[in-house]
């Protein structure tokens, strides 16, 4: 394992991090560090705590021990720089919206209480929804799109909070191939501003083509770091109990 | 009965307090029916029973602010109940809906009949609130039951925003930086106090209709949130006008039970008839898509006949086609049809076969298909 | 006690006996407000077959009535099929109209004959003993007590015949239907029981109390045992006592029979609630706090070992750092080191902590399991 210089600035720092449900740990003891300007995947076998980690992250679950810091700071103090997409299944997509109402919710965070979304960020939402190709879909009824279009506007959404953070809960899960395809652009192009994206990653195959970095995780965090070194077919075992290798 | 209606003071009171109420109740319903959160109302308005009674039994008052500040008050604990055993235990939400709905309105009955038993005449009327009785509504009601309204639309215009986060995607708004914990309490707040403003025209028993039916069929007329729970307040405010005025019409005809078929109606047609989404387009949208599937299917066949063929003009038996396709549906239905199209020909009789055109066609959507496969 | 009481008091016993028994799978199913629904349904069959056969306690009614909960149940799934409302939406919009018309066809049509608006909904228990089964000049005793007697042969039938299907079908529906025990048969027939269980029921409690008496002993057992036939006998004993206790109450106090017994049946739960053992509340707060630390232990254990590399030690484990890293309190902190060396399972070295042979051993347990 190749160790950090010390001389990068971390976006998410997790430290000792145990998160559990009811008395049965999901997490134990995980300490992570997120340098900015990565692109990042979680993998690990199912029940691995992938997305407890995202939502740990996102202090939407609160951990037994350990911290997490995003730019030196708790969530909360600088939850602006972070921006979220949920597994596109976590919502009901028969709910009486459109395309372009959805992704002016990435502007709510902004907002802050009761102020409504005015032109400014509805030509954010545009803009954003043009960047995934979606923009003559912006007053689509949302229980009208294919599972590859609710992720772009999930992305989408995920953009025009303008953040420094993406984390992603599994955005390549039941998409068609030009989605795939956008999005991973779209990620890479973020990288290149210098934005950080965090992704929770099931296709081992695509890895090392869409990743520079990679945290393997299976309840203790495995090892982390650049691709290249550390996606071997030892550690793959290590984390996957010898069921899957490479 | 328009015209009755604006000049007969009693039947203009109980309107205008009728649509208030059934206008609250749609629009808190709304979120309700959005959250998959239906039956919760019912259970809310029967935990509201016992506290009516508690409520005379304390004061002694008829006051209906009185009765309501009462129903809030258990329906509130009701809802507190409910969460706390789902939380602490592995009893399911259904269950514990159960419970509390059961529970708090047998103890209500208890009240009740306690309340019943003493010598004075002053509970009459209590029971009314079992099935509602309209014509109970009084001009001062009115202005009580107008103020709580405006509390009502007031909180949910000025939380639009939030509400529909907590409503479509409550964790990311949690990661947005709302706290979505106190927005659900807001709504319960909201919803007791729109059911419980109902009790006293729809009563205890069916007042959880008022909250679910005007909003699921609103649903089905439109796409947009803000229409849904307009058009849900329209509904609502016209279903309870028109029943309360029916019973109030008749001698001993419980105003909730009337109202409940008028608004069961409205879900009918609702359900049947609403465009795009109505049970009737989506059969003729089915025979549609059904037909077309069969004449692609008929031509891919007579396609991949003449294939076999050099001659492209031989005509195939009728009886070869209902072979490949394997269906006994209408053929030769389809086959005219094709024919009107100009992608098939009569050759001779009972023998067809497929045209220029047709095989343009039949290339058109077998691509179309492949595409689809990838 | 006089004779009608005892009557009253036996048909209460009944009652909840017979609601128990459906009422244990329903809760298990997440049907519970299957049954508020099915309750509410039944009164419009009633009030049809009534009109028809002018008879409260004819065996047509009985069967009429319970087919209305089971059509009930068909119409929503309709519905739900269609998928332009949620299921629970549904059922919300099913039955109040069902129920309504039944209340109007009463108020309308019935009056005071036999059912009113009121009764519907609280019962005539103390009325039961009043409609007799007379054969050949010979007083039988109530009605009731046979239909309702017949009715809970029935229910231990069914549940003991079908005892294994219901059990898988309840468990994993999935595997049921591919062991060729189709679910969906076995929920329409679990349905068609608990239709007839509470139209026999209606006369006595009235439409919502069935539903304190079908769900409430069986939430409550659920909390107390773990095998689902000693639940089934556990709720049987707690609609017992609820019926029992709720009678004698009721009758002293001169208030709703019905009403009572559903509040004493609230009450078990509630007294269940808090104090059974394994999973009330009070057990679950003493065990959580025992559980807590023996967690802390445990993380520390685990903080331990995995910073035990030369280079980080030094700063993770440092007896007087650690609390920054674990994010803990200082002083909860301290409290987990001192019994964790107590254990025997971590050793002080000069401030820097590691693991004894018996911590790393019983790190390795806990991980690796």
């Amino acid at each position: 394992m190749v160790t950090e210089t010390n001389t990068h600035v971390s976006a998410i720092k997790i430290e000792d991090l145990t998160v559990a449900y009811r008395d049965k740990p999901v997490l134990w003891d995980v300490d992570l560090d997120v340098p900015a300007g990565v692109l990042m995947a979680v993998s690990g076998p199912n029940g691995a705590g992938k997305t407890t980690l995202i939502k740990s992250i996102l202090g939407l679950i609160k951990p037994v021990a350990g911290q997490v810091q995003v730019f030196g700071m708790s969530y909360r103090q600088n939850r602006k720089t972070v921006a979220y997409v949920p597994q596109k299944s976590s919502v009901d997509w028969d709910f009486p919206t459109d395309v372009l109402d959805v992704v002016l919710m990435g502007r709510y965070g902004h907002l802050g209480w009761i102020k409504r979304p005015g032109k400014k960020d509805k030509d954010l939402a545009k803009e954003a929804l043009d960047k995934v190709g979606m923009l003559h879909l912006s007053y689509r009824q949302i229980n009208q799109l294919s599972g590859g279009q609710k992720q772009r506007v999930f992305l989408a959404r995920a953009l025009v909070q303008d953040a420094m953070v993406y984390l992603m809960d599994e955005p390549f899960q039941g998409i068609d191939a030009v989605t795939e395809r956008t999005i991973i652009g779209l990620l890479k192009e973020l990288r290149s501003l210098g934005k950080t994206v965090l992704v929770v990653h099931h296709d081992l195959q695509t890895v090392k083509e869409y990743f520079d970095r990679i945290a393997l995780l299976n309840i203790r965090l495995i090892v982390a770091g650049a691709v290249d070194d550390i996606f071997t077919d030892e550690n793959l075992k290590k984390t996957y109990g010898g069921l899957k290798t490479f | 009965m328009l015209g009755e209606i604006f000049s007969d003071y009693t039947l203009r009171t109980v309107s205008i307090g009728s649509a208030v109420v059934g206008a609250c109740g749609a629009v808190i319903g709304s979120f309700a029916v959005l959250r998959r959160q239906s039956l919760v109302g019912d259970a809310l308005t029967h935990s509201a029973l016992p506290g009516i009674v508690l409520a005379f039994i304390v004061t002694g008052s008829k006051d209906i602010s009185v009765l309501l500040t009462g129903a809030f008050i258990s329906a509130f604990i009701g809802a507190a109940f409910m969460r706390f055993i789902i939380k602490n235990t592995q009893i399911k939400e259904d269950t514990s809906l159960g419970i509390v709905l059961s529970v708090f309105f047998g103890l209500g009955i208890v009240l009740l009949t306690y309340v019943q038993k003493q010598p004075d005449a002053t509970q009459a009327g209590l029971e009314t609130f079992l099935f509602g009785q309209a014509a109970t509504i009084m001009q001062r009601d009115v202005v009580f039951m107008s103020v709580v309204m405006l509390v009502i639309l007031g909180v949910v215009f000025t939380f639009w925003k939030e509400f529909k986060l907590l409503v479509f995607d409550a964790e990311y708004g949690q990661s947005s930086g709302f706290n979505m914990r106190y927005m659900d309490i807001l709504l319960t707040v909201l919803m007791v106090l729109a059911i419980v403003l109902g009790l006293q025209t729809v009563g205890v028993v069916l007042m959880s209709a008022m909250v679910v039916a005007p909003a699921a069929s609103a649903r089905q007329w439109t796409d947009k949130m803000g229409i849904m729970v307009l058009l849900s307040a329209v509904f609502g405010a016209f279903s309870a006008v028109i029943g309360a005025v029916v019973s109030s019409l008749y001698t001993k005809l419980p105003t909730g039970p009337v109202i409940v078929v008028v608004l069961s109606s409205v879900v009918f047609v609702s359900l049947v008839l609403s465009p795009r989404r109505g049970i009737f387009w989506q059969l003729v949208k089915y025979e549609k898509n059904k037909r077309a599937l069969r004449l692609e299917a008929t031509l891919a066949a007579l396609r991949e006949l003449s294939m076999q063929h050099e001659d492209k003009c031989h005509g195939h038996e009728e009886c070869v086609l209902r072979v490949m396709k394997s269906e006994g549906a209408p053929l030769g239905k389809t086959l005219r049809l094709l024919s009107q199209k100009g992608w098939a020909t009569e050759v001779t009789r009972g023998k067809w076969a497929i045209t220029e055109e047709g095989l343009k066609e039949a290339d058109k959507f077998l691509h179309l298909i492949k595409d689809n496969n990838q | 006690m006089t004779t009608p009481q005892v009557e009253v008091l036996l048909i209460a016993v009944m009652v909840a006996a017979c609601c128990s028994l459906p009422g244990v799978f329903l809760v298990l199913r997440g049907e519970a407000m299957a049954t508020d629904a099915i309750s509410h349904s039944i009164l419009f069959g009633i009030v049809i077959a009534f009109l028809i056969v002018k008879d409260i306690s004819s065996p047509f009614l009985l069967v009429g009535a319970a087919l209305t909960g089971v059509l009930m149940v068909a119409i929503v799934e309709i519905i739900t099929n269609t998928k332009l409302v949620r299921e629970d939406a549904s059922i919300g919009l099913v039955f109040p109209f069902l129920f309504s018309v039944g209340v109007i066809l009463i108020a309308k049509k019935i009056g005071n004959v036999h059912i009113d608006t009121d009764a519907v909904l609280l019962g005539e228990i103390a009325f039961a003993p009043f409609d007799r089964l007379v054969i050949y000049g010979y007083d039988l005793g109530p009605k009731a007590l046979y239909v309702l007697s017949g009715i809970f042969i029935l229910n231990v039938l069914f549940i003991t015949i079908f005892y294994k299907e219901l059990k898988l079908s309840t468990f994993d529906p999935g595997l049921s239907t591919t062991l060729g025990f189709p679910s969906k048969v076995i929920h329409y027939c679990l349905m068609a029981i608990a239709s007839l269980t509470a139209v026999g029921a209606f006369d006595a409690v009235g439409v919502v109390l069935v539903v304190a008496l079908m769900i409430v002993p069986a939430a409550a057992s659920y909390l107390l045992v773990e095998k689902l036939y000693l639940m089934i006998v556990v709720s049987l004993i707690i609609a017992l006592v609820s019926s029992v206790s709720g009678f004698f109450i009721a009758t002293q106090m001169d208030i709703s029979i019905a009403g009572t017994i559903s509040v004493t049946a609230g009450l078990c739960f509630v007294g269940i609630f808090f104090f059974a053992p394994r999973r009330g509340i009070i057990f679950l707060i003493a065990k959580k706090t025992r559980q807590k630390l023996d967690f802390a232990h445990l993380m520390l254990l685990v903080h331990i070992s995995n910073h035990e590399k030369l280079q980080e030690r030094y700063n993770e484990n440092n007896v007087r750092e650690i609390y920054k890293h674990l994010n803990w309190e200082r002083i909860y902190t301290s409290t987990v080191i001192h019994m964790a060396i107590n254990r025997g399972t971590v050793v002080d070295n000069k401030g820097v902590l590691s693991l004894s042979n018996k911590g790393k051993q019983h790190v390795i347990e806990t991980i690796m399991k």
